[in-house]
């Protein structure tokens, strides 16, 4: 694996599942980085099958959101596919009256981000 | 856990119909309650020592039939306890033990006194429906876990699962969810983290971008927001100046903005009668932007101060206009907190209490113009104040002298402005020519007459009557405003303390919005801030409170057929 991996402590029996952890704490960072801006309601990490694996909401909300926006990007990704089948959806913006919710989609993963734009 | 089990007679005649008969409902709970005792490796008290001994081997035996020995640790999970266990129509109570979750190694009761729910974290417990001697209340997820993973022993990454104490959070999927390893092997794969790395930059992004693009002006998308959010504006008090040795018991009589820092404020006040050693006049330059309680700067001289303002091109100095009918100049790069130049007492100046000294012109031809109440308006230069460079008799009609008490120029005139007099009348008058009572066009302006109604003025009208009168006040009016920003906003001030605040959009009728100040002092000067936001009042008893003003607009608007509510420079209106 190139970049992302930090073998600090590498002792012998444990090595792996340090690496392991400590790449998992540089997502973890990440997301508790975007959690943490001014607004941000919600962050989830969805797979290519709409199952959310990583998540700052609770269980029903998580599952709700992530269930919804994968229909909602599959039907996204291929109106721009169908409109030019070398174009691909990146991000997706949804406004609504009291949220905005984004999606930013690479490789069938999902991240979605809820935010509050008032504040 | 005991008086659960002896209270509940109807829960053993449900768990009956699920065991077989050789497996006692009696045996069924004890030995639930000793795995627990057994797992958490307490001291369990009992009736029966050899009932215990028996119970406990049977269920080592049991457990170790699924699967599970005394050591094997059980993660306890956050189970909904309304679960919809498809296989099982009947649940028996249960409840949560006794002195909580100790850790992984217990399995998780749930309180509900009607039902008895088994939670554990899937694929770790196998407790299984199949299982002919131990009852599985399941949900129809944790079913079909234990079912997939019925013959498979306990997996041991559990160790790794307590490392990632986050990872627990994550939640299940409706048709089928993944494993923590599952997760584990996703999330450290090469493609996800292309993804995320490419993603959360993007988002970033996105997120620290602050334009709203949505907002509109009309204001129709604040008629759906709940609250008690009323069109027009409200005021709220942000902050109180008063110093207790310079303005304590001194009235203010005059406030102005600084044009070069907006947070910097003047304010002019006369004598004090209980301290007659002390200087009569005194000016203060209060600051906005700190908590600091006392002013930037504190300016006196010997005659009471009857207006003050900011020099407009020269950020050091503030002009004082006093009783006595001197101007003075202080600058605050000295020192002193006497003037540093005064205009001299003679017949040349004025000899009468000037109200209003205003700087007015372009940076490189200005003026400062003053006018006492003896209708002498005066024209200096600010670096020469030891002779007017022109002065002239605010005369109407030739013969009239007009007692001015108030001036206003209008934004971006230098020769003719609007003077208030005693008498209460409203005049319009010009550098270089002649004072008329005539109207003149493209402005509006207030006039407080007799202190006691506001009155509309359009400078257009031909006869000599004002365009509105607003009479919702009880007391003198001592001083009015119009908003630098908002065109059709203006605020009031009153005798009783009171603070109105009047939009012309809404309502000609009544104010806005009104605030009665802390103690209802007579409050006499009233100041905008240039952005508009904060309104300074000053009242009698030399305390100055600053109200932050919120403007929501209106859908519709307000219009006179003849008066055109907002102008700009160049005379076409806004709305």
């Amino acid at each position: 694996f190139n970049g992302g991996w930090q073998t600090s402590l590498r002792s012998p029996v444990l090595g792996d599942m340090v690496t392991l952890f400590t790449f998992c704490a540089e997502v973890e960072d990440t997301l508790k980085r975007i959690q943490g801006i001014n607004g941000v309601i919600g962050t989830i990490v969805v797979n290519a099958e709409g199952i959310p694996i990583k998540t700052t909401l609770d269980n029903s909300t998580t599952v709700q959101y992530a269930g919804l926006l994968h229909q909602l990007t599959m039907k996204a990704r291929s109106t721009v596919r169908d409109i030019d089948p070398q174009n691909d959806l990146t991000f997706l913006r949804i406004r609504s009256k009291k949220h905005e919710i984004m999606v930013s989609t690479d490789k069938e993963y999902l991240l979605i981000v809820i935010q509050n734009p008032a504040e | 856990f005991f008086t659960c089990i002896n209270i509940k007679q109807s829960i053993h005649q449900k768990l009956q119909a699920f065991f077989p008969p050789s497996f006692s409902t009696n045996m069924f709970v004890s030995l639930c309650f000793v795995c627990q005792a057994e797992l958490k490796k307490e001291p369990v008290p009992l009736q029966d020592d050899s009932d215990l001994e028996k119970k406990r081997r049977e269920a080592d035996a049991l457990l170790q039939s699924m699967g599970i020995t005394p050591d094997a640790p059980v993660v306890p999970t956050h189970m909904s306890p309304t679960a919809k266990s498809a296989g099982s129509p009947s649940e028996a109570g249960s409840q949560d033990s006794g002195d909580g979750a100790t850790g992984p190694r217990t399995l998780h009761w749930d309180c509900d006194p009607s039902t008895l729910l088994l939670h554990s974290e899937p694929g770790y417990c196998t407790l299984s429906a199949r299982s002919p001697s131990l009852l599985l209340f399941q949900t129809s997820r944790e079913r079909k876990e234990a079912e997939e993973e019925e013959t498979a022993p306990p997996q041991p990454e559990v160790e790794a699962e307590k490392e990632k104490p986050a990872e627990k959070q994550d939640e299940e999927a409706p048709p089928h969810e993944l494993t923590e390893e599952e997760k584990l092997q996703l999330l450290h794969s090469e493609e996800f983290m292309e993804f995320f790395d490419h993603s959360t930059r993007i988002m970033e992004r996105a997120l620290s971008e602050h334009v709203d693009v949505f907002f509109d002006y009309s204001g129709r998308d604040m008629e759906e927001k709940e609250g008690e959010m009323q069109a027009g504006a409200k005021l709220s008090l942000n902050r109180k100046f008063v110093d207790d040795r310079w303005s304590k018991q001194r009235v203010v009589t005059c406030l102005d903005w600084s044009p070069q820092y907006p947070e910097l404020l003047v304010a002019s006040y006369n004598n004090n009668e209980e301290a007659p050693h002390e200087p009569d006049g005194v000016a203060l330059v209060w600051n906005m932007k700190y908590k600091k309680t006392t002013p930037e700067y504190v300016f006196h001289c010997q005659s009471a101060v009857m207006s003050a303002a900011f020099a407009k091109f020269h950020p050091n100095l503030v002009v004082g206009g006093t009783y006595s009918g001197q101007i003075v100049l202080w600058d605050n790069r000295s020192n002193r907190r006497t003037p540093v130049q005064r205009t001299p007492l003679s017949a040349a100046a004025h000899t009468h209490p000037v109200y209003c000294v205003n700087v007015v012109g372009t940076q490189n031809a200005h003026n400062l113009i003053s006018i006492s109440t003896d209708g002498k308006m005066c024209s200096w230069s600010l670096d020469m104040l030891s002779q007017p460079q022109d002065s002239m008799e605010l005369l109407f009609k030739q013969s009239k002298s007009v007692a001015v008490t108030s001036m206003s120029f209008p934004l971006g005139d230098v020769n003719n402005f609007v003077v208030g007099s005693e008498d209460g009348s409203v005049y319009t008058a010009c550098r270089h020519g002649s004072v008329t009572q005539k109207s003149y066009p493209c402005h509006l302006c207030l006039a407080n007459m007799l202190y006691i109604k506001l009155e509309l003025w359009n400078k257009k009208s031909c006869n000599n009557k004002p365009l509105y009168s607003f009479e919702d006040n009880s007391d003198y009016v001592y001083d009015v405003m119009w908003s630098p920003v908002h065109p059709a906003l203006f605020a009031c001030v009153d005798g009783l303390g009171r603070i109105d605040l009047w939009n012309l959009n809404n309502d000609t009728e009544v104010p806005t919005a009104s605030v009665s100040v802390d103690g209802s002092p007579a409050l006499n000067r009233l100041r905008w801030s240039q952005s508009g936001r904060e309104i300074a009042v000053g009242d009698s008893e030399g305390q100055i409170h600053i109200y932050d003003v919120g403007i929501i607009l209106k859908k519709k608007y307000f219009d006179l057929n003849t008066l055109v509510i907002a102008e700009n420079s160049t005379d076409r209106p806004i709305y």
